[in-house]
């Protein structure tokens, strides 16, 4: 059993490592989505490997509960960040650039 | 043993997916691989006993993620041209992400082998009191309600502001890739669905989340097939629905309070229909919110509000 | 009691959805919810008086199982601070927004960014924070894609989500590792397990990195000039004032009350050394700076920054007396400024609106239209730099005596440099604004309702803060976090 968690537990740090690094490189934003919701589910991974309580035993439920709500909001976020770069994309349609920080 | 070897093959095609998805050339390539990482994830979570969260994944994250992603593909024309970020900054935040990988994979390797905590103990204690027998649905709407009437609150926020920045276009047809047929068998095959993942949440895997994303898929195929969804319904009916969820479960948290109780304290001998009921609310509100969220760009004429008949049409004006 | 808590978690979710049901009576629902409000969180500084801390637990379970609400002084006086604000704001709102659509669509949204506050301010459970973290960062982006210069206000928008996404990712990942060594998510429970161990140290790191990302300190600030520079005139204000707070609020509760025992001196020391970098960059960039509302964001900057340089000094401090009297000041500071940053922020609103622009070289004369909102600016100024009498001035004389006591002078010479540049900032605005030149013709009539809501603020900040500080310690006295360090 600790062998199972500590194998699905790595995989699920090295996911977070992957879409973190990933999210913070500069991309179109639909690649940076992509990456945050990696990272997510590799968070997500972690928790269900601390969960797991065996084969044939009943898992452990808070976490389990607090991945569905994190599911969720993810999917909220993403869907967030897409309307407003759609309408960023209408408004703009020449895609003038990124945005310019006025402290770069 | 063999179960390890299944393990491994597991969690390696997950890194490899992962990285696919992540590095792939085409952005529509890394939407695919994304998708496959997302039900490979299903079914990893599926091997660990968490069936409600390999039936959210699939549903949710790989599925309507997945669905919104590919459509926000279409929209992307033009891609555009990537920040030019200095040298020293890009190295230091590679370095900085580095470091805490390899710092979280050694706490992870220490963490192991867990102790029984204090909440499980307290839960298995008070799991006859919950209304409801399966135990995640028992967290998610009792013992944690107060997370998932924030997780309702956070819906909310994204679909207002998805129906906000809706650009003002009609809705544009295209041709429909299912049949008039199809969409007759799969809607109500979904409802039918959607219902019984309600009404088994108290006992078995499933609930109002689940639920509501098999509801909202009702909707993507009813776009699929060039219907205009939510254009049709009168914005104040649009505006009830987004609000029934939350409005459902504050109002039931306030119900005990006024007896004295605790905010989101349910009466034992009612709590089970109290949940029910809360669900399906949130239900309803869920599957509008998603669907929402995934129609994106397709905007009601009258939202949030029909303009005065003798004024501007300040709706126009204003987008 | 607890009623009072349950009201201010929950009556913000009640306006948000009698807003969004019934439009147009929002302008008349909101000031009256923020009203109550005010209210609500005066009355519970009265009950904090009496019972120290107030516990609510939701659902009736409490324990490590169920969820609960808390509060304390600190938590009690960022309410304070957060509703008196909110009220301002909303009142200013009401005549900002002349676009009925828009406002339509402003108030739920608002009311959800107050309800996240609120219940970030409340909560005692680790996860629970995340949720309330991600409604505060989704609605604090909505509520920018309000902002008037479309594609500009929205690119700050997505890339404070996005950003905001990230800290919320790490945050969950470092609550995964509490819950995986510690078995439970309730902060009380936490507070007293708690031990030096490679997952509580990591677990520290990431929380911290997460939390770190959405305050805003130097080098992590990128996101919030842009952000809260292009938003509607009220949502700068709360945003400023409020949003980034409320994170280092959580920092706060973290270093000091639950990893007291991983916590080093080191750790401390870096920390302050980012706060410092924050104060001088920030206030330089804000000197810098073309637009009023550029100067304002980057102010907020390098206040942050200030507020991360007590924390080295509050971990040395040797005694409870002084690190009471030094903790105090650290809230003193965080009241001082939000006030003072909402103030400021509403006052360059209705300055944007009567003269259409906000660039600094362009406001020549602008005193002579807008005498009231002219005066507000100096006041809120003036507290933000820290002249006395303001709250700011009591609390930069605690810090400085207290770095001295702990012999970290280096922080003494941050806080004059710091000091200095900022009154710069603020003398180059005021002299732009004072300066004779013939005023344009007025564009319309300013009514004074509009600009009362600045001045009021800006003149508690100064005289309200400032002379009436002493209860702020008597209040933290018996369960300020001096008692746990």
């Amino acid at each position: 059993m600790e062998t199972t968690q500590l194998i699905y537990a790595v995989t699920g740090a090295l996911i977070i490592g992957l879409g973190l690094s990933a999210a913070l490189r500069d991309e179109p934003l639909l690649a940076r989505i992509i990456a945050i919701n990696i990272a997510g589910v590799g968070v997500f991974l972690l928790f269900v490997a601390i969960a797991y309580r065996g084969f044939g035993q009943t898992a452990d439920p808070i976490p389990h509960a607090l991945v569905l709500t994190g599911i969720v909001v993810a999917v909220a976020a993403s869907g967030l960040a897409i309307a407003i770069n759609r309408r960023l994309h209408h408004d703009s349609p020449s895609g003038d650039g990124p945005a310019e920080d006025s402290s770069a | 043993m063999s179960w390890m070897l299944i393990d491994l093959t597991l969690c390696i095609s997950l890194l490899i997916l992962a990285v696919a998805a992540l590095y792939a050339r085409g952005l529509q390539q890394r939407v695919v691989f994304f998708i496959a990482f997302g039900l490979l994830c299903a079914i990893a979570w599926a091997r660990l006993n968490a069936p409600d969260l390999a039936l959210a994944e699939a549903a949710i994250g790989a599925g309507l993620t997945g669905a919104l992603l590919l459509s926000a593909l279409n929209d992307e024309t033009d891609p555009q041209p990537p920040l030019t970020q200095p040298r020293l900054g890009r190295l230091l935040t590679t370095a900085i992400t580095a470091l805490l990988t390899l710092a979280l994979c050694a706490a992870v390797v220490t963490l192991f082998p867990l102790h029984e905590g204090i909440a499980i103990q307290q839960l298995q204690q008070q799991m006859p009191h919950a209304g409801v027998v399966h135990p995640v649905t028992a967290v998610l709407l009792n013992f944690r309600a107060w997370d998932t009437l924030l997780e309702l609150a956070v819906l909310l926020c994204a679909a207002l502001t998805v129906l906000n920045l809706a650009p003002a276009r009609p809705v544009t047809a295209h041709d429909s890739p299912l049949t008039g047929m199809l969409t007759r068998i799969l809607l109500p095959l979904l409802t039918v669905t959607a219902g019984y993942l309600l009404w088994t949440g108290a006992h078995a895997p499933g609930g109002a989340f689940q639920a509501g994303a098999v509801l909202a898929a009702a909707t993507v195929v009813l776009r699929l097939n060039n219907n205009p969804g939510f254009t049709h319904l009168r914005v104040g009916a649009l505006r009830a629905l987004l609000a029934l969820g939350l409005l459902l479960f504050l109002g039931v948290g306030l119900l005990q309070t006024v007896l004295g109780g605790a905010f989101l304290q349910y009466p034992p001998s009612t709590a089970g229909f109290l949940i029910l009921l809360i669900e399906a609310g949130a239900m309803l509100s869920i599957a509008c919110m998603l669907s929402l969220v995934y129609l994106g760009g397709h905007l009601h004429p009258h939202w949030p509000c029909h303009a005065p008949s003798n004024g501007v049409d300040t709706w126009k004006r204003h987008s | 009691m607890s009623d009072l808590l349950i009201a201010l978690a929950t009556l913000p979710l009640w306006a948000s959805l009698g807003c969004l049901l019934w439009p147009r009576l929002a302008d008349l629902l909101s000031p009256l919810v923020a009203l109550a409000l005010v209210g609500c969180s005066l009355l519970l500084l009265d009950a904090i008086a009496a019972t120290p801390v107030i516990l609510h637990h939701l659902g009736g379970w409490g324990g490590d199982l169920g969820i609960s609400l808390r509060a304390d002084a600190l938590s009690a006086l960022l309410l304070a601070l957060g509703t008196v604000v909110t009220l301002a704001a909303t009142l200013f709102a009401r005549r900002y927004f002349t676009d009925d659509q828009v406002r339509y669509r402003f108030w739920p949204l608002w009311w959800l960014l107050n309800g996240a506050i609120n219940a970030l301010l409340l909560s005692a459970d680790l996860f629970n924070l995340y949720v309330t973290l991600e409604l505060l960062g989704l609605s604090a982006a909505a509520l920018c894609t309000l902002g008037k210069d479309k594609p500009q206000a929205l690119r700050a928008a997505l890339r404070y989500l996005l950003l905001g996404l990230i800290g919320s990712l790490l945050y969950l990942t470092g609550v995964a590792l509490v819950y995986a060594e510690y078995g439970t998510l309730a902060i009380p429970s936490l507070a007293q397990q708690i031990q030096a161990s490679p997952a509580s140290l990591t677990a520290l790191l990431l929380l911290s990195s997460g939390l770190l990302i959405k305050c805003a300190l130097l080098p992590l600030h990128i996101w919030l000039p842009a952000a809260h520079s292009s938003a509607p005139a009220p949502v700068s204000a709360v945003l400023s004032a409020l949003v980034v707070k409320v994170t280092f609020y959580l920092l706060l509760r973290l270093w000091f009350e639950l990893f007291t025992a991983v916590i080093t001196p080191a750790f401390a020391t870096l920390i302050g050394t980012m706060g410092a970098t924050a104060v001088i960059w920030g206030s330089w960039r804000a000197l810098m700076s073309t637009r009023l509302k550029l100067m304002a964001a980057y102010s907020t900057v390098s206040q942050m920054g200030y507020l991360f340089l007590f924390v080295p000094i509050l971990l040395a401090l040797p005694d409870h007396d002084s690190r009471a009297l030094a903790f105090g000041a650290l809230v003193l500071f965080a009241l001082n400024h939000g006030i003072a940053k909402a103030a400021l922020f509403l006052a360059i609103g209705i300055i944007q609106q009567r003269l259409g622009h906000d660039q600094v070289d362009r406001i020549n004369g602008v005193a002579r239209q807008l005498p009231v909102t002219l005066f507000a600016v100096a006041l809120a100024g003036s507290a933000l730099v820290g002249l006395p009498p303001s709250g700011a001035f009591l609390a930069k004389w605690t810090l400085i005596s207290a770095s001295l006591v702990t012999a970290q002078w280096w922080w003494l010479l941050v806080a004059v440099i710091g000091t200095l540049l900022a009154a710069a900032y603020l003398v180059r605005v005021l002299g732009a604004a004072f300066a004779p030149a013939e005023p344009p013709p007025p564009t319309g009539k300013q009514l004074l309702s509009g600009e009362l809501p600045a001045l009021l603020l800006a003149a508690m900040a100064t005289l309200g803060l400032g002379l009436g500080a002493a209860p702020i310690w008597s209040l933290l006295a018996p369960t300020g976090l001096g008692n746990i360090l």
